[in-house]
């Protein structure tokens, strides 16, 4: 019944461990909390208070008046509409470039581990070094391919490009799972006369849950926060709210509303945390071991 | 019968939206600029709604950060699908754009508009290529003002300095009472900022122009330019130990808290004294700090630069943001909004501020002009530059020498 | 002789015949030629092409001319090029182990069946959803003598507490790295975490009844387990590392003076800011040819040469 399964051993009371174990995360969270402390407070002070200086200290004159604005009243431009206005943009960019580049990266991971096709792994190797080339890079050749195809400026390119870019995250993520499965559940399929695309979609993609959450956690991060791609290649009705929120908070002349900064940076960051939270419910033990037992 | 009375009534509100359409598709302008902040959205808004008076449509696409929005706009251009106008700095930035045919020429509109005669000499030859106008010109930006907090100043029995040597023995003394001297973003922009303030200050414009503009190594070599490095080496002290790294905003927030004195900046920074309340000539001052004389404005700005079309229509679309741009009006507003100065020398500017009042009347005397680095050097040489600067203000053991061996090296090398 | 071929089971198959092979293992091939595609158009067009304009003398457009290795004379003549070539080592080499460590411990320690799973997990994360432009800005104001860490304490009663590494020209990029951390180890923590919950229930059975001590089974049996997992968060690491621009952006933009410059920074600044496309192209291509000159042998030795599943 139960797939969450201890390992270690499972103490009923509190032990020395037990605490060692939760002062080791309660002491590792207020470090990574730190950062946020200072931004949640910096946003609930009026701009007066902020200059002063007083960073970790709690307002002395609370408001969300930051928040609202950042959401939908700040000017980025002749508009003041705050950050709302690319939310749905993003979602319509984001939804479709996460769902094909898990999937194309889930079909390249397991050709290239279970499936020998000559040629595959070097494609593999080449594939990987483009990982480590700064993407600006690529922007001008990218910009000229498209516009040859017609498609430059639209919803479909942008999809394409993020696809493209997640190409070697995804594959490199999927392609090293599956070396970690057992071969044998493999072996037993091909024996019952399972072919490629039945193996994967009924052995190999059932046992993949915790690689897909972790798959999803980083396309849906970079893909989100993406502001140069959908800049170059989304078109001006796509653009999505990283546009927005760089306009905010980016200024090299500008004025600067510190405290707007920071509400909107955390808005913007609310899809991919509430991903994470939700995620987490998969992230359970046993799959895999489950699978070869059975 | 009134199945067909609704179908035509619908082809009539068909045709009328088609026609309503079209019509708005022909006088819609696209414009991309990096005016993002609270106080230059309001600026921008001036040329839109003067646009939308006209008749036209006004598509704001802004990207803040320049860098991001110039090449956004050139992608664009490359992948033939470009804006209606297009925001660049004053100076070389969009010269390869000119060579390569992808502007459009505006001097019928500059011979009419006569702005050889009502603009400064710096910022015609700035926006001209071969003798014709490529770019419309919008502001003047003074970028070597020094702000000062009246109050510190007052309180400590001091008056604001009007050479740097005097400077440096009022900024001591500051410094003793407890008072940040100098408010200064550390970041490489405005550090090299504060460096062509002291250069055209205590160098002076014709050196300040050999060293961005002819490169001249004479110059470089000159005991006046030793004698000024020295000088900026000397300001470090006056600047607090947390400066490296910050934004400029910081550091105007010191002055505008009372923690510091000073601070050098391009008068964009009014934009933060006026959001925190505080108005030129009360809370703060501003003035030039050089030989002790009126002093020597740098000028740059923003212009508008045109893509080349061959469709009537849209260079009818151009002309009427030509129109709006340089009208005196939008002109008086549009600069009022974003800290900046009309352009157009000839406008009244007796409603603005005590700093823009400053700026256009130090302006009216052409020798008292002297061109930004963006006008005189590629953007290649002024990183360069940059990067020397940079280097020398961070590390106080790096002599006035090894920083003039870096600058002809950069002087050679930098295309 | 065939080009294409299934591992095990072509040994336990060896009757079928060729037409068969190729019908059950066409698919395969067919699966992986759009990213064969485009590898060869988008990977390997556009690398020979940032090869080829770095012997240009292209500024704000690319041209194509040809000035030999001008440029690269030029490349290594420049202070800050070689001071962010040696800041990506010192940042690369820190910033992998301390999320590697980092990020495993926390991994470990979630998975001792805590409550509040799911909440620990977000919070280790959350820096990884968040745009550098800002939490840069919270990080530069915290570390900043004047405002921050370094105050706090002051104010507490120690008035000789010093920390300005932020502000100091040999300590900055260690901030950088402090920052780094922050921001990967959460992702680290969650591929090991996916990796370890993949962990075979029975083996922990097995090591309590044989009495082994819990630490001792995560060094010795645990982590080498773990392998392709850490493998795979060390790829994105060190991709991370060579691409690292926001971070410095957001934090210092290079400073003080050029002390926290990093290749990634150079490349963007001559390619947008300073137009200058030769240069910057061709400190990408020595960038590409130095994680060549690293990787290479590494990825032939283990996903070229050998054919097994675990080389």
């Amino acid at each position: 019944m139960n797939t969450i399964e201890p390992q270690g051993c499972r103490p009923r009371r509190l032990t020395v461990g037990r605490v060692g174990v939760y002062a080791f995360l309660l002491t590792a969270a207020l470090f990574i909390l730190l950062p946020l402390w200072i931004m949640i407070m910096t946003s609930l002070k009026p701009m007066d208070e902020i200059r002063l200086g007083n960073i970790v200290a709690l307002p002395t004159a609370l408001t969300f008046e930051a928040w609202s604005k950042a959401w939908s009243s700040a000017c980025t431009g002749l508009e003041c509409n705050g950050i709302s206005v690319g939310f749905w943009n993003s979602v319509r960019i984001l939804i479709p470039s996460v769902a094909l580049s898990i999937i194309v990266g889930a079909i390249n991971g397991y050709a290239l581990s279970f499936w020998r096709v000559k040629g595959a792994n070097v494609m593999f190797g080449v594939l990987l070094l483009g990982a480590f080339i700064p993407y600006q890079v690529f922007l001008y050749p990218l910009v000229r391919i498209f516009s040859m195809t017609g498609i430059y400026n639209s919803l479909l390119c942008i999809i394409l490009v993020h696809v493209i870019f997640g190409l070697p995250t995804m594959t490199l993520l999927f392609r090293n799972y599956y070396l970690g499965l057992p071969i044998e559940l493999f072996k037993a399929a091909r024996i019952d006369g399972g072919g490629f695309w039945s193996i994967f979609f009924r052995v190999i993609l059932p046992m993949s849950t915790p690689m897909l959450v972790v798959a999803t956690i980083l396309q849906v991060t970079g893909i989100w926060n993406d502001f140069i791609f959908g800049l170059t290649f989304a078109g001006r009705q796509n653009l999505p709210m990283t546009v927005q929120l760089n306009n905010i908070v980016h200024s090299t002349q500008g004025e600067r509303a510190y405290n707007v900064d920071m509400a909107a940076t955390m808005l913007a960051a609310l899809v991919p945390l509430v991903v994470y939270f939700v995620s987490g419910r998969w992230f359970v033990r046993g799959i895999a071991a489950g699978a070869v037992k059975g | 019968m009134r199945l067909k009375t609704r179908v035509s009534a619908y082809t009539l509100s068909c045709a009328l939206i088609w026609s309503s359409g079209a019509l708005a598709q022909q006088q819609k302008a696209e414009v991309l600029h990096w005016w993002t902040s609270a106080g230059e959205s309001a600026a921008v808004k001036v040329f839109a709604d003067q646009f939308t008076k006209a008749g036209g449509t006004w598509v704001d696409n802004a990207i803040a950060g320049g860098v991001n929005a110039r090449a956004a706009g050139i992608n664009r251009m490359v992948g033939g699908n470009p804006p209606t106008m297009l925001q660049f700095n004053t100076g070389k930035q969009f010269d390869e754009l000119v060579t390569n045919d992808l502007l459009r020429d505006v001097d019928k509109q500059a011979q009419a508009g006569k702005w050889r005669d009502i603009m400064p000499k710096s910022i015609v030859e700035a926006s001209v290529r071969n003798g014709k106008f490529y770019a419309v010109p919008v502001n003047i930006h003074g970028q070597n003002w020094l702000f000062y907090n009246t109050k510190v100043f007052a309180d400590a029995g001091l008056e604001p300095p009007k050479t740097f040597p005097e400077l440096i023995a009022t900024g001591e003394k500051l410094k003793a009472k407890g008072i940040i001297p100098i408010a200064l973003g550390g970041q490489p922009t405005w550090e090299h900022n504060l460096f062509r303030a002291v250069l055209v200050g205590n160098g002076g414009a014709d050196l300040f122009r050999k060293f961005y503009g002819s490169r001249d190594q004479q110059a470089v070599k000159s005991p006046k330019f030793k004698e000024t490095v020295e000088l900026f080496g000397k300001l470090r002290g006056l600047v607090d130990p947390g400066s490296p790294g910050r934004n400029w905003n910081d550091a105007t927030a010191l002055v505008i808290t009372n923690k510091a004195a000073m601070h050098f900046n391009g008068d964009w920074a009014k934009g933060e004294f006026i959001a925190a309340g505080q108005t030129a000539g009360k809370e703060y001052g501003c003035t030039l700090v050089g030989d002790g004389s009126s002093g020597k404005l740098v000028i740059g700005g923003d212009v508008f630069v045109f893509p080349a079309s061959k469709d009537k229509a849209a260079l009818a679309v151009q002309d009427k943001l030509i129109e709006v741009l340089l009208d005196p009006a939008s002109q008086l507003e549009f600069n009022k909004k974003k800290g900046s100065i009309p352009v157009r020398l000839d406008v009244d500017v007796s409603s603005m501020d005590a700093c823009a009042e400053r700026s256009h009347a130090v302006l009216r005397d052409p020798s008292n002009q002297v061109e930004a680095m963006e006008l005189l050097s590629t953007p290649n040489f002024s990183g360069a530059i940059q990067d020397a600067v940079t280097q020398y203000w961070n590390n106080p053991n790096m002599s006035a020498d090894a920083f003039v061996e870096k600058v002809i090296g950069a002087m050679r090398d930098a295309s | 002789m065939d080009t294409i071929s299934i591992r095990a089971p072509s040994i336990s198959a060896p009757r079928a015949t060729v037409r068969h092979r190729i019908r059950t293992r066409l698919p395969a091939s067919l699966a992986l030629l759009p990213t064969a595609l485009v590898v060869l158009v988008v990977y390997i067009g556009c690398l020979l092409w940032t090869v080829r304009l770095s012997f240009t003398s292209s500024a704000l457009l690319p041209k194509l001319d040809w000035v030999g290795l001008a440029q690269y004379s030029r490349l290594f003549a420049n202070d800050r090029f070689l001071t962010s070539a040696e800041n990506i080592l010192i940042f690369g080499c820190l910033f992998i182990s301390g999320c590697l460590i980092l990020g495993f411990l926390l991994a470990v320690f979630i998975d001792q069946n805590v409550r509040g799973e799911s909440l620990f997990r977000t919070v280790f994360l959350y820096p990884y959803a968040m745009s550098f432009v800002v939490t840069g800005v919270a990080w530069q104001w915290f570390l900043n003598p004047g405002l921050g860490l370094q105050k706090l304490v002051r104010d507490m009663g120690f008035p000789n507490f010093t920390f300005d590494w932020l502000v100091n020209q040999d300590m900055a990029i260690y901030t950088i790295v402090i920052a780094g951390i922050w921001h990967g180890a959460g992702l680290t923590m969650a591929i090991l975490l996916a990796g370890l919950r993949g962990v075979d229930g029975d083996l922990w059975k097995a090591a309590r009844v044989d009495g082994i001590p819990t630490w001792r089974v995560y060094i010795s049996v645990v982590l080498p387990l773990l392998r392709p997992m850490i493998v795979t968060a060390t790829v994105l690491l060190a991709t991370g590392v060579v691409k690292l621009y926001d971070l410095v952006v957001a934090m210092t933009l290079g400073g003080p003076g050029i002390a926290t410059e990093v290749p990634a920074k150079f490349v963007m600044d001559h390619l947008f800011e300073r137009n200058n496309i030769a240069l910057g192209t061709a400190a990408a291509t020595i960038m590409l040819i130095a994680v060549v000159s690293v990787l290479a042998p590494w990825v032939y030795a283990r996903y070229i040469r050998s054919q097994g599943r675990l080389g």
